[in-house]
């Protein structure tokens, strides 16, 4: 078993999830024994509102020889964040054809955002993972975490994170319900192991369960 | 390139810094495309300002204020008379519902519209030419009757005309304007502006008006014969007749109808008025009536309504105008008995304390006992409401007094082809509410004589003020159009009440405009954008464009929209396919710009290579023979 997973997201003020997820599945990985590696924090500037940034985690069976490597040169997981990056860039760069795994953070109907996708992109796609994170992460109700909020409000707002304070807990918010979905829709590690170590346990096992799934592999 | 114990798979090797040009030269924008940034993307709608809504007849006033701000009169004019063929009257005469929404009056005082809208008709017409003739379609061959040329008869004759339709008003009376002559005094609107006004459209051609001849009465065509003979009928055949008064002594000579007397002055026709006159009603044919009274007779005038203070039905001005004037007022009063002198003249009238009580009925008087008083008068005008005879129309037809009509005017039958409009269609209302309808029933004649369906206008989005960002609009007063003294104009029929705006003026008063939700070309986007992605390809109303390949939707431009036309949208509402350049990376080193620069960067690399390869195999040459 060999998986790589990259996490895209935008600078700033949704940085932290895309860390949260990358640190969650390598933690858990390592704790199960794997070879993993994190990379939190490599090329993108996060200092930057909105533009992209890569958050990258692999795990395998073998020794990962590539450990310099820090950007993933074929990831088969691959978690947007915020839906409007499912128009912007070739996540699936490197993807092997048919296996690509992709969890979004979406309302939308999947078929919607499904035709975003040029053909060469859909051809990498296994499972198409739509979940409501930022929704089902508000349900903390008076959570003090502020990035269960809109994210494209978020955007439209001029207030920057640099300088503040920033939670040491990993998963919160919506990180909790994407790596819920990502963990649910891909089955290699077990939703309990996940679930020690997100903050926002509850939060996660709602993305578990709450989330569609459109089986794409082999179609273009 | 090689570090041990990594593997750079080639396709991940990214260019050498340094190769790639600065976003500081000319094709920065192309060499980053960072419209994947995006989570809204600015878009330039346009909305319906609040006075362009509340105009029956639809006038872009916004646009035409811009033209009038940029000394552009005659772009102005034409603007205008796409809706309303005749806006030296309704420059006059109108109660201009535009001004009562402006959104400026949230700001500071609302436009003076009015003044602005008569400037220009005034400016047209005093052009050599009517510029709305040249633009005209040749005549269809199609001919439409009209009933009446008041306002409502007059509009959609012109407006037919503009579709190429010809029309043959009726008109019961001798001359033609209906109830702009007739029912409007010619201190309000001068007799010569109405002639002009009616000349200008009669020179249109295809456009008959028959006076003398009343659509129903003996002698004249009937509802059956316009319809069989012409293509289609509009009846916009108004009120001009007034409410009898239902009260004791109300046959008395003195006793006259002010919708009478009002027609008669206004056919300069002369008129027997008194000295001391009571104007029973609390509308503005009461105030009209008044003025002319004491204009007429010299002596005074009082006004006595059921309505209190507060709540006559008199346009503002108009009772700021008749006070001045010296019109009295007896509110919450009514007449209870006509008194006459021996040979059965008024001499007087009965007055008691009354007031408008309201229930689910509506509103009727409620007299309180035992207030009577008695006034001396030697003339008493009803202005209590009009009517209009009907009876000679299908009892179908009508409806509590008036023509019953669907939502686009049209009145059930067979033919399909009998539209009406104006005050005989909703009861009494204002000269821009006919003009609209005569609009309206132009435009629905020719998609009903074209074989279309009929459809109500889309809902339009009004902007309100608080959507605009205000922080841009100077307060600036209002400048009130200038009033001939009172002292000067009380004693003369003809002596306009209401003056124009000079050139100045009005350009004044149209630049006070703040363009709700319109477009209006101030460059404040273009300015403010700090990505240089506001671009202004053609500098003219609404001409700019987004680059959606390079804005990042940071959103400056439509915070600072002072009319509030730009607007955010969700960039995933948007599923065109290439409004956004995919990058291949978060950098985009393969798209765009660097694209073409690939293959020379990829050589470098390769290059770089081969000389380190070439090296070493050099230094490790097992022959010994060593770097050279």
């Amino acid at each position: 078993m060999h998986h790589e997973l990259t996490v895209w997201s935008r600078g700033i003020i949704m940085d932290k999830e895309a860390r949260d997820v990358s640190t969650a599945i390598a933690t858990v990985a390592r704790r199960l024994g794997y070879h993993a590696e994190n990379v939190s924090d490599y090329v993108d500037d996060p200092d930057r509102t909105n533009c992209l940034v890569r958050r990258y985690a692999r795990f395998a069976d073998e020794p990962i020889l590539d450990r310099f490597v820090y950007e993933n040169p074929h990831p088969d997981w691959v978690v947007l964040i915020e839906e409007t990056i499912i128009k912007a860039v070739n996540f699936f760069r490197g993807t092997p054809d048919g296996q690509g795994v992709l969890v979004i953070n979406s309302a939308r109907d999947p078929e919607y955002l499904l035709k975003f996708l040029p053909v060469h992109m859909l051809a990498k796609l296994d499972k198409f993972v739509v979940v409501d994170a930022t929704g089902l992460a508000e349900q903390r109700g008076s959570s003090p975490w502020m990035y269960v909020r809109d994210l494209s409000e978020l955007a439209f707002d001029r207030m920057s994170t640099e300088g503040a304070v920033e939670r040491l807990a990993i998963g919160m918010g919506i990180a909790a319900p994407l790596i819920g979905a990502l963990v649910a829709a891909t089955g290699d590690l077990p939703v309990d192991a996940v679930a020690e170590v997100v903050a926002d346990r509850d939060a996660m096992l709602r993305g578990v369960k709450q989330h569609t799934v459109v089986a794409r592999a082999g179609e273009a | 390139m090689s570090v041990r114990g990594t593997h750079v798979p080639e396709h991940l090797r990214l260019p050498i810094a340094g190769v790639t040009p600065p976003p500081t030269e000319k094709d920065g924008q192309r060499l980053f495309p960072t419209g994947n940034f995006r989570f809204f993307r600015p878009v330039f709608r346009d909305k319906t300002p609040p006075c362009n809504h509340a105009c029956p007849t639809g006038e872009q006033i916004q646009k035409y204020l811009d033209h009038v701000k940029h000394d552009r009169y005659l772009d102005g004019y034409l603007t205008i008379m796409q809706d309303n063929p005749m806006p030296s009257v309704t420059g006059r005469v109108c109660y201009h519902p535009c001004e009562t929404v402006c959104n400026r009056a949230a700001h500071d005082e609302p436009i003076g519209i009015r003044g602005v809208e008569r400037f220009l008709g005034d400016f047209g017409l005093h052009l050599a030419s009517n510029p709305v003739k040249k633009d005209l379609p040749p005549l269809n061959g199609k001919t439409v009757a009209i009933a009446g040329s008041g306002p409502g008869g007059l509009a959609c004759a012109y407006h037919l005309r503009r579709r190429g339709y010809a029309s043959v008003i009726f008109e019961a009376m001798d001359k033609p304007g209906g109830m702009l002559r007739a029912g409007i005094p010619a201190w309000h609107l001068p007799e010569e502006i109405l002639d002009q006004e009616i000349a200008k459209l009669l020179d249109l051609g295809g456009i008959e008006i028959r006076c003398g001849t009343r659509v129903g009465a003996p002698g004249g065509p009937g509802l059956d014969e316009l319809d069989r003979d012409y293509d289609a009928v509009f009846l916009a055949l108004g009120q001009d007749v007034g409410r009898r008064l239902d009260a004791e002594g109300a046959q008395a000579r003195g006793v006259i109808g002010a919708m009478e007397f009002l027609r008669e002055t206004g056919l300069g026709r002369p008129a027997r008025i008194g000295r001391h006159v009571l104007v029973i009603g609390g509308g503005n044919t009461a105030s009209d009536a008044a003025r002319s009274a004491i204009r007429l007779g010299g002596g005074d005038a009082t006004i006595v309504s059921l309505e209190a203070e507060g709540e006559l039905l008199i346009q503002t001005e108009d009772l700021a105008q008749a006070r001045d004037e010296g019109v009295g007022f007896r509110p919450n009063s009514a007449l209870v008995r006509v008194l006459t002198d021996g040979e059965g003249n008024v001499s007087g009238a009965v007055l008691a304390r009354a007031r408008l009580a309201r229930d689910e009925n509506g509103v009727r008087p409620e007299i309180t006992d035992a207030t009577e008083t008695e006034v001396a008068c030697d003339t008493i005008l009803v202005a209590i409401g009009q009517v209009q005879v009907l009876d000679w129309l299908p009892a179908h037809y009508i409806e509590r007094g008036l023509i019953a009509a669907d939502e686009f005017g049209r009145v059930p039958g067979e033919s399909g082809t009998v539209f009406a409009g104006g005050d005989v269609m909703r009861g009494p209302s204002m000269v821009v509410d006919a003009l609209g309808d005569g609009k309206r029933a132009a435009r629905d004649i020719d998609r009903v004589l074209s074989s279309q369906q009929l459809e109500p206008d889309p809902p339009a989005e009004v902007m309100p003020y608080e959507k605009l960002n205000a922080a841009y609009f100077r307060h600036a007063p209002r400048t009130e159009a200038p009033l001939t003294p009172a002292g000067n104009r009380r004693t003369s029929q003809v002596t306009e009440v209401t003056l124009s705006y000079s050139r100045e003026q009005a350009r004044a008063e149209a630049d006070r405009c703040m363009s709700c939700g319109v477009c209006n070309g101030c460059d404040n986007c273009y300015i403010v954008c700090p990505d240089v992605s506001v671009m202004r390809d053609a500098r003219q109303n609404g001409r700019y464009s987004i680059r959606t390949h390079y804005c990042k939707g940071c959103l400056v431009c439509v915070q600072e929209c002072p009319t509030g036309c730009l607007e955010k949208v969700p960039e995933m509402d948007f599923d065109e396919p290439d409004a956004v350049v995919r990058m291949e990376t978060a950098f985009a080193p393969y798209d765009g710009a660097h694209a073409e620069q690939a293959p020379f960067t990829r050589a470098l690399i390769e290059d770089a290579i081969a000389e380190y390869d070439a090296s070493r195999s050099k230094s490790i040459d097992p022959n010994g023979r060593g770097a050279s």
